[in-house]
């Protein structure tokens, strides 16, 4: 055995190109369908994981899953803005916890995701290094986050503006990083979290400027009167919260029509949790209530229905290409004719040819089969990433 | 000899280890203002511990917690707000709203905007800021009773195995503020519109809920006024011919002869916002109300 191996060796190292396309063609044909299935079961893992762990999200009526998955997965397709009136309606029920989430803005590419300290508790987010959020301004990042921007605690975070056309809409914020949290593997990882109110600093709804009541530029002054003053678009708003002109921050307006994506309702048990989804129920208000995990399976039954599609697909093609390699391997043998003649003349039996023949499709299949396994080790530890870029954002 | 020792040395054990157990049960609560603590330590009695962490000589409505302080705030079981724009500094910080309690938020209709502030807005039509709500809720004893009664909620919520005990408490505490409503009715009933001034603009509830015809300035007891503000008294006196002016402290000796010669005299009603130096809350209004009536 060991003699019809060396032959059939030196065989396929003397035809190099010809054994690397078949070794090629065989390892796609296996590592493709295993690649899909690990990454599919991947994705079914992580967006049911995610999903079971948050009972009930309120948004604006529309897509449900842009909700959940700008809720979950802080994806880039935002769903229609609600308002905090949303949140204080879930929590004058008395049935549940209301977290809102703002996530509408960015900082270089990573999500920014305006929110309350209830969420670091709710998703059991801990700060491995520096502290939690404290004041206005400050930002926390999620450990791939902090990773990927080279930026630690002490570090500063300006955000992005939403479009180039309208670089005066937006007022991007210096925001202080206070804090990295400890690596969860979900999409917290990626984060940029803040509190709701740096959010709303961030969209314009607050600001801080010197005081218009006290000022001597008047050009700054549109008009007095006796009860209020009211200032031009001259007035510069301070770009960064500091020590120094904390003071001077404060909203317009009431608080309660300020904006937010989501509300994410943790109900105090499953029968509150029934009580406040029958709330919603019907056609007269404004808001919906789903159930993540109920999306989520519906997405997951569509991703596989079209998993099937794919393997059947992958399927005929690999049928085809085995039919075309198991063609080279006979066309092949017909031109080695003269030289499994000499083979046999020199004192080979019938039974040894095959064997040097068999010897040559083992090493081609067992090397492809390696090469398969190898790659699949390869993919391995980067599938929690490939899937959060491929299929959840 | 030795049993004894060993007898005493277990039950001093015993002892150390149920007070242990006793603490690890009990709330923590903190609060933004003096009244409420009073409030939460009368109806939780031994069953939190109630913080009120500003110092005891800054004005609470105008303080900034550190960083270290809204740390603790953030780690309490609840915290409980006076609500009506009183703690500004709680919209530039991040504290967890679940176990945030607005005391105030069940009579936020009958909220008091003051019409004397200067407001800013942005262009022409923009929202206005700094709302200009009146915030010292607890001087009208019946909003202290409601704020109470939301005390006594929260605590329920976090503690409901105590329900019967924070219901009594809160029974005793009503009394006691009812007592006052009752007793500052009738002293106001004797006068009803006798014009006062108010040092400081933090009598609205007060002058609303008792039906006192009060108008403020906006004076510090331990500060000399200026000529402007001199001025601005002397034309308010004008149309508001007032005999007594209403202070939240004791104030200059100096301040109080030169009013006198205008022919006013001082009443300290202390408001009460931070911890007094000596005495409680009931302690402090039942002065309050002995200064007011000898002077009505």
């Amino acid at each position: 055995m060991t003699d019809s191996l060396y032959v059939a060796w030196q065989y396929i190292r003397y035809n190099k190109v010809k054994t690397a396309t078949l070794v090629a063609c065989i390892t796609l044909i296996g590592f493709l369908p295993l690649v899909l299935e690990r990454l599919l079961r991947e994705s079914e893992r992580q967006l049911a994981a995610r999903a079971a762990t948050t009972p009930l999200v309120v948004g604006a009526k529309g897509s449900a899953l842009d909700l959940v998955m700008s809720t979950l997965y802080f994806g880039d397709e935002m769903p229609e803005r609600i308002t905090m009136k949303a949140a204080r309606q879930v929590t004058d029920s008395d049935l549940a916890i209301a977290i809102p989430l703002y996530v509408r803005f960015k900082a270089r590419d990573f999500p920014i995701v305006g929110t309350t300290l209830d969420y670091f508790d709710f998703r059991g987010l801990q700060v491995s290094r520096g502290r939690q959020l404290a004041i206005l301004g400050e930002c926390v990042l999620g450990a791939t986050a902090a990773n990927r921007l080279g930026l630690g605690v002490g570090d500063s975070l300006v955000s992005s503006p939403e479009n180039l056309f309208d670089l005066a809409g937006v007022y991007p914020l210096k925001m202080q990083v206070v804090g990295i949290l400890h690596r969860t593997h979900t999409s917290d990882d990626l984060a940029v979290f803040v509190d709701l109110k740096t959010a709303w600093v961030i969209e314009g709804l607050g600001h801080g400027h010197e005081d218009l009541t006290r000022t001597r530029d008047q050009s700054v002054i549109l008009k007095r009167t006796e009860g209020n003053v009211a200032a031009t678009a001259k007035l510069m708003h301070f770009q960064e919260i500091t020590a120094e002109n904390m003071d001077s921050f404060h909203f317009h307006g009431d608080t309660t029509v300020y904006p937010a994506t989501a509300v994410i309702a943790v109900p105090n048990d499953a029968k509150s949790g029934t009580i406040l989804r029958g709330r919603y129920l019907g056609s007269g208000g404004e808001y919906q209530i789903v159930v993540p995990e109920e999306v989520i399976d519906s997405l997951l039954q569509n991703i596989f229905r079209i998993k099937n599609v794919i393997e059947a697909v992958i399927l005929i093609v690999g049928f085809a290409t085995i039919l075309a390699i198991v063609l080279v391997f006979s066309l092949s043998l017909r031109l080695r004719q003269r030289e499994i003649e000499t083979i046999f003349k020199l004192g080979c039996s019938r039974l040894t040819t095959v064997r040097l023949l068999s010897a040559e499709v083992g090493i081609i299949l067992v090397g492809s089969g390696v090469l398969c396994l190898a790659l699949l080790g390869a993919v391995a530890p980067f599938e929690n990433e490939l899937v959060r870029s491929l299929i959840i954002r | 000899m030795r049993h004894r020792f060993l007898s005493l040395l277990l039950a001093s054990a015993v002892l150390f280890l149920a007070s242990i157990s006793s603490r690890a049960d009990e709330l923590s609560v903190y609060t933004t203002n003096y009244p409420l603590q009073y409030f939460a330590e009368r109806i939780a009695g031994d069953h939190a511990g109630v913080v009120f962490p500003a110092p005891a000589d800054v004005d609470p409505a105008s303080w900034m917690p550190d960083r270290e302080t809204i740390a603790a705030y953030q780690k309490a079981d609840l915290i409980l707000l006076n609500g009506a724009t009183y703690e500004k500094w709680v919209s530039k910080v991040s504290l967890p709203r679940s176990r945030m309690v607005d005391t105030s938020r069940g009579f936020r209709d009958r909220y008091i905007t003051m019409e004397e502030n200067v407001t800013h807005t942005h262009g022409a039509g923009g929202e206005h800021a700094h709302s200009n709500v009146a915030f010292t809720t607890w001087l009208d004893f019946t909003l202290a009773v409601e704020q109470a009664k939301a005390v006594a909620k929260a605590l329920i919520w976090k503690k409901p195995g105590e329900k019967a005990t924070f219901e009594k408490n809160l029974t005793a505490l009503e009394r006691d503020l009812v007592a006052l409503d009752g007793e500052l009715r009738k002293i106001a009933a004797r006068t009803p519109s006798r014009p006062l001034v108010g040092s400081h603009p933090v009598y609205q509830y007060l002058a609303r809920r008792y039906g006192l015809n009060l108008k403020s300035v906006h004076w510090e007891p331990d500060e000399r006024p200026n000529e402007a503000q001199w001025r601005e008294l002397k034309g308010l006196l004008k149309d508001h011919p007032a005999r007594h002016i209403v202070w939240e402290g004791e104030p200059l000796g100096d301040i109080r002869t030169e009013l006198g010669n205008l022919g006013l005299q001082s009443i300290v009603f202390i408001p009460c916002g931070n911890r007094p130096v000596e005495g409680d809350f009931l302690q402090v209004m039942r002065m309050n109300i002995l200064n007011l009536d000898g002077a009505l």
